[in-house]
């Protein structure tokens, strides 16, 4: 019970900053822009050809299920990863900067359980976002193309291809797909909130963990890298898509979330030990 | 109440305590002085398990706070210089939240606290609109809602006006009156201090240099400021008795000296003894003789 009311209380602060709201104003305008250009001439024709080549029909996948998709798809990593480093990086590290913590520690409260209520936090603030960015995404579209139509989705990089054309099933994927891109996205906060851990600027966290997953993904884009691309941690992150097939592969899935997990486990346990082993003082 | 042990820190290898060791005894209020960097910061942070000593423990009412650091803290408030809140959030919110930390909130007995604070009108802005004053009077609210024991003060009335001040030094004694409470203040405001405090501990370089009771700064009974003529008689009779001259119109008897003795021996050698006044020594009097000169007697 305490623990929900200190969880409560991270929760208070960490939404009653402006920055924690960036992120979901920049959201609002980047689905605006996808759209936007969703509904260029050009952009539909370029759809329709897509989907026809593939034998399937304009109308059905032309839909806000499929455009809620590409938002979901094209903006997480590159824009979401951002935000969640922002947060995730700040939420000790700020404190310790702005004299905070000191006040927290004359508390009768152990700096695990103080890092738990933190992590939690962040995790939270992580799928709440994830889920907002499905759901605003999905509102737009409803409004710009209507509700009917199924999915489609198509990843060349993951080899993921798959047409849903009832509504119905295409929503639950989308809703699948959104708890997956949650947990992967819990990686970056959890390498983020790691680096937060230490003597360091919250910045320096942020932009760390951004260095070190866009050297990951780089580095996976190399051909000499492609047969060991599952060990890359972007390759792992994106294992959400592998929820988005016809016939999910169980052991693809828990072999990458399992991995993702660990990770975070392994990343939580690191920044743990930095905290505890550390002395506060002005 | 409070107990600190052999209290050893270093940083970068430079040492910041070297053996430190005091008590604090259950209602009394203890001084830590010192120049900056002294290790009085250094101090506090062990207490509150903020700062890993290299040696040594503090107890807390017998609980070790290396052993049992949240049950040691559990009747313990702590105010600091320039008391960092959420800015961004209400007084009412931050201390919400920071009760949260200490076993619950208690919305009746928060507002109690603040009301004996003064800032009831306030409690509801955004601290960042807070004065210096606002905010202390905020730290002190915080520290207080856990109705602790031992009140721990680093600094707290630096940066605060005189009439700031007096407030906060009337709230903490009539705090002590009325609850008994144990303080221990850490301050650069020696006549603070001196007004404040039971007893005093200096430290130098993170070492103990003076320990004692403030009362007993007060009166030097072996210190004499005097006005003899003529001096050039009037000094053999003094060295004959023992005394000795400390500086022009002051002089110091031995220990177990009978100064109308000395009165008496000086009359009757025909010196005019015109004034004979026991020195008053202030804490900032003690606080410079140890700085600036010998180490004094614990």
């Amino acid at each position: 019970m305490l623990f929900v009311q200190q969880l409560r209380g991270e929760l208070r602060k960490l939404f009653a900053r402006p920055r924690t709201w960036m992120g979901y104003g920049a959201f609002f305008l980047m689905e605006a822009l996808i759209l936007f250009v969703y509904k260029l001439e050009g952009s539909q024709r370029h759809m329709r050809d897509l989907l026809e080549r593939n034998g399937l029909e304009f109308g059905t996948y032309y839909s806000s299920l499929t455009i809620t998709f590409t938002i979901m798809l094209v903006s997480m990593f590159l824009l979401g990863s951002i935000y969640f480093a922002l947060v995730a990086g700040d939420i000790v590290a700020k404190e310790n900067e702005d004299g905070n913590l000191r006040m927290v520690f004359a508390r009768p409260v152990s700096r695990l359980r103080l890092l738990l209520v933190k992590y939690t936090a962040v995790s939270l603030y992580t799928f709440s976002f994830v889920f907002f960015v499905g759901l605003s995404g999905y509102l737009m579209a409803l409004l710009a193309v209507g509700r009917d139509g199924g999915l489609f989705v198509m990843e060349p990089r993951m080899k993921v291809f798959a047409a849903y054309p009832e509504w119905w099933q295409g929503a639950s994927r989308l809703a699948l797909a959104a708890a997956g891109i949650g947990v992967s996205m819990l990686t970056l906060s959890s390498l983020a909130f790691m680096f937060s851990c230490f003597k360091i600027k919250p910045a320096a966290a942020t932009i760390i963990t951004l260095t070190i997953l866009f050297v990951d993904m780089i580095l996976q884009g190399f051909p000499f890298f492609k047969p060991y691309e599952t060990c890359f941690v972007t390759w792992r992150m994106s294992a959400w898509v592998f929820l988005m097939e016809s016939h999910l592969s169980w052991p693809k899935l828990i072999e990458s979330y399992a991995f993702l997990i660990g990770l975070d486990i392994s990343l939580f346990t690191v920044g743990w030990a930095a905290f505890q082993t550390r002395d506060f003082k002005t | 109440m409070l107990e600190a042990r052999a209290l050893c820190k270093s940083f970068g290898g430079k040492p910041a305590l070297d053996h430190f060791s005091f008590t604090v005894h259950r209602g009394e209020i203890y001084g830590l002085l010192g120049h900056n960097g002294a290790g009085k910061s250094t101090t506090l942070g062990i207490i509150l398990g903020m700062v890993m000593p290299d040696g040594g423990d503090v107890t807390i009412d017998g609980v070790s706070v290396r052993a049992h650091r949240s049950q040691a803290l559990r009747k313990v408030g702590a105010i600091f210089e320039a008391p960092a809140f959420y800015d961004y959030l209400s007084g009412w919110d931050n201390l919400r939240l920071l009760m949260g930390y200490s076993g619950g909130f208690d919305p009746a007995a928060a507002r109690d606290t603040i009301a004996q604070v003064g800032l009831t009108q306030r409690i509801h802005s955004k601290v960042r609109t807070y004065s210096h004053g606002m905010r202390q009077r905020l730290a002190l609210a915080q520290a207080l809602l856990p109705e602790p024991a031992v009140l721990l003060l680093d600094e707290p009335t630096d940066g605060l006006d005189p009439e700031g001040i007096k407030w906060f030094r009337d709230f903490i004694l009539q705090l002590r009156r009325d609850r008994g409470m144990t303080v221990l203040f850490n301050s650069h405001l020696l006549a603070e201090v001196e007004l404040m405090c039971d007893r005093v501990a200096i430290l130098r370089d993170g070492k103990r240099v003076f320990e004692g009771a403030v009362g007993g700064l007060h009166d030097d009974a072996l210190l004499f400021d005097v006005a003899l003529d003529p001096w050039d008689r009037a000094l053999g009779l003094l060295h004959a008795c023992g005394g000795e001259l400390v500086a022009p119109g002051r002089i110091r008897l031995p220990h177990g000296a009978d100064p109308a003795a000395l009165v008496e021996s000086l009359v009757r050698g025909g010196i005019r003894v015109s004034a004979l006044a026991p020195v008053r020594r202030s804490l900032e009097d003690l606080y410079m003789e140890i700085h600036h000169g010998a180490t004094a007697p614990n």
